[in-house]
């Protein structure tokens, strides 16, 4: 990872509650984080400990109640909706469930990623979405409709669309769920892979301890608390400036 | 940097789902149809209530104050008409003589079934009538109780037709009384009556026996050459200013004084006018469901794409498309189906309906307005997707 760098994501004293009044329930407490360019962090812990919450947060997909979150430099605490729209435009998301368009193609699909930028389409716009979509291994697969793809091609455009638009940031959550032990694998080593060439940081929330293998950082959370932090399993080599990983399933 | 086209995301998710597609543009094409076809029975019976004014070869016209339409046009004095002569300017002054009769259609199913007529009752040497092959045929009308039958007179009148072709002169009953076709013309018929007879002043009196000659129904005036109607009526106005019997009008106003007579005192425009809202509020709930019901199932589409930064205007943008492209698919295959159903009303009904520019431009703006409103109630629920909930 560049070393010289400015933190990506800085995280100070934040704190996040749903609900008002009596019903009113802490789900964050007075948390810490710096994430730095080109780093691959993982989040675990059980269900309800506040991960999607902090991945929602660092999206600008919520508004940020207290505490400081700072992505890429921009602060989002007290962001008015544009600023949080500006935020979202610099992250690539991967959900769950790929969220793909059901009427699209995969290239409409990833051309989608650029269209989200609000900026209108470059004129080279399909080049692009077909040359990330080779990155992905789906060249072949660009006219194809969600239906007519697997769940780990579905994952892999997925990836293809959150990446097209070369983000700081990549948010996934739990990407490898809905997927077999080595697709999920794959996915999770292609995204790593990809972000790494793009220049991206990825900060993924999962419970699969078959990835593990794949980050540099894992951090665990439990009752809204970050309790624990080490070293990915088994950390992969980072891609170089220029350098072009295969893709290999 | 060029730009390229952004993707036709509204138009994609309509074809992906056929059914809903072809449901929503017959919900539309249904609305258009509905408004179609109550806006041209409307005007039609505008039309239809001044279709024989425009056949009057006159400038100026005198009528009595009471009069209602063609049909019941209520009587004034003959003396109007010769005052009216008197007048400087006018070249000549005649009466026409109108009523309604029964008569006996003796249709080629011979079963003698009785059916409403127009009766035209006018000097036969006086060309009355724009139509030359009316004026060529009026000296046939000279002889009591001839007549000249309407050819688009609704129903089935083959045999009568047929028998004129071939030379004969077929006699049926009218007011009681015993009518010759000698011959045909082209009128066209009304909501009131089925068709028209012209016949001379003197045979008239014969079938209206409660008629008098001294009572016309219209009076057909014409100015000079190079005088400007408008003043000459101005003119008979002025003489004939202490009569509040009679109204002076040009031709073009007496159409006019017609269509909105018929319009302020028939119910028949407001029903029509109401049955065009509710082909509006059909299309309108067919279109909100269809819109919602996509909205509803695309939202965590559209929560996805809110997640990557698109914002609601752009997807407000998508069901805004979704609705131009339901406006214009509903509404050619309406419009088609209109402009058959008015072809099937002209050749049945033999009444003047037809499409207009106008009336195609406005129900075209109607149906683009109904699916917009339809997508702004529909976009609301694009507004509230959560990009949240994508997690």
């Amino acid at each position: 990872m560049p070393a010289s760098s400015q933190p990506v994501v800085v995280i100070a004293g934040l704190s996040h509650s749903y609900g008002s009044g009596a019903t009113r329930r802490q789900v964050l407490f007075d948390l810490d984080l710096t994430i730095l360019p080109g780093e691959v962090v993982f989040l675990m812990g059980p269900s309800g400990c506040g991960k999607t919450t902090v991945l929602t947060l660092v999206g600008g997909l919520r508004s940020v109640q207290q505490g400081s979150v700072r992505i890429a430099g921009r602060e989002l605490l007290g962001a008015d909706e544009a600023g949080l729209i500006a935020n979202r435009r610099n992250c690539g998301f991967i959900f769950q469930s790929h969220n793909l368009h059901r009427s699209l193609t995969a290239l409409e699909n990833v051309r989608m990623g650029l269209e989200a930028q609000g900026r209108g389409l470059p004129a080279d716009a399909d080049e692009r979405c077909r040359r990330i979509l080779a990155v992905v291994g789906l060249e072949d697969h660009a006219t194809k409709r969600q239906d007519q793809l697997s769940g780990g091609q579905r994952q892999r455009v997925a990836i293809a669309r959150a990446l097209v638009s070369e983000p700081t940031l990549v948010l996934a959550d739990e990407p490898t769920a809905a997927l077999d032990r080595q697709t999920g694998h794959d996915v999770v080593a292609l995204m790593r892979r990809v972000a790494r060439e793009r220049g991206a940081t990825v900060l993924m929330v999962t419970h699969d301890n078959r990835v593990f293998d794949l980050a540099d950082r894992i951090l665990e959370m439990e009752d809204g608390r970050i309790v624990g932090s080490r070293q990915g399993d088994s950390p992969v080599p980072h891609a170089g400036a220029g350098h072009r990983l295969e893709y290999t399933t | 940097m060029p730009i390229r086209r952004r993707t036709p995301l509204g138009w994609k998710q309509l074809v992906h789902s056929k059914g809903r597609l072809a449901v929503a543009t017959a919900g539309v094409a249904f609305a258009v149809l509905l408004i179609f076809m109550q806006l041209g029975f409307m005007n039609m019976l505008f039309d239809s209530t001044v279709m024989i004014h425009r056949q009057l070869n006159a400038d100026i016209v005198l009528v009595s104050s009471k009069a209602r339409d063609f049909a019941n046009p209520g009587t004034f004095p003959r003396a109007r008409l010769l005052q009216a002569l008197s007048t400087p300017g006018v070249a000549d002054a005649e009466a026409l003589y109108v009523t309604s009769r029964d008569w006996i259609k003796q249709s080629s199913n011979d079963r003698g079934e009785r059916g409403a007529m127009l009766l035209l009752g006018v000097r036969p040497d006086f060309k009355a009538f724009r139509d030359p092959e009316i004026t060529a045929k009026q000296h046939l009308l000279v002889e009591t109780g001839a007549a000249l039958f309407d050819r688009q007179t609704r129903g089935d009148y083959t045999a009568f037709r047929a028998a004129i072709e071939r030379g004969e002169r077929p006699q049926t009953e009218l007011g009681g009384r015993t009518v010759t076709l000698v011959d045909t013309m082209q009128m066209g018929s009304t909501f009131g009556a089925e068709g028209a007879l012209i016949v001379s002043d003197q045979s008239f009196f014969e079938f209206a026996i409660n008629r008098n000659p001294g009572a016309p129904s219209v009076g057909l005036v014409r100015v000079e050459a190079r005088r400007d109607a408008e003043a000459v009526a101005a003119a008979i106005r002025a003489r004939l200013g202490g009569y509040d019997d009679t109204m002076a009008m040009t031709m073009e106003k007496f159409i006019e004084h017609s269509k909105i007579r018929i319009q302020q005192e028939s119910p028949i425009a407001f029903i029509f006018s109401f049955g065009a809202v509710i082909g509006m509020l059909v299309g309108l709930v067919i279109v909100v469901e269809i819109l919602s019901a996509d909205v509803h199932d695309h939202m965590a589409e559209y929560a996805t794409f809110k997640a990557m930064g698109f914002t609601n205007r752009a997807l407000l943008g998508v069901v805004f498309e979704q609705s131009l492209i339901l406006s214009v698919a509903g509404f050619i295959p309406g419009l088609g189906i209109s402009l058959a159903l008015y072809a099937l009303v002209r050749s049945t009904l033999t009444m003047p309906i037809a499409m207009t520019l106008e009336r195609l431009l406005l129900v075209l703006f109607l149906a683009v307005a109904l699916c917009v409103i339809s997508g702004a109630i529909a976009m609301r629920r694009v507004a509230k997707a959560d990009p949240a909930d994508v997690f």
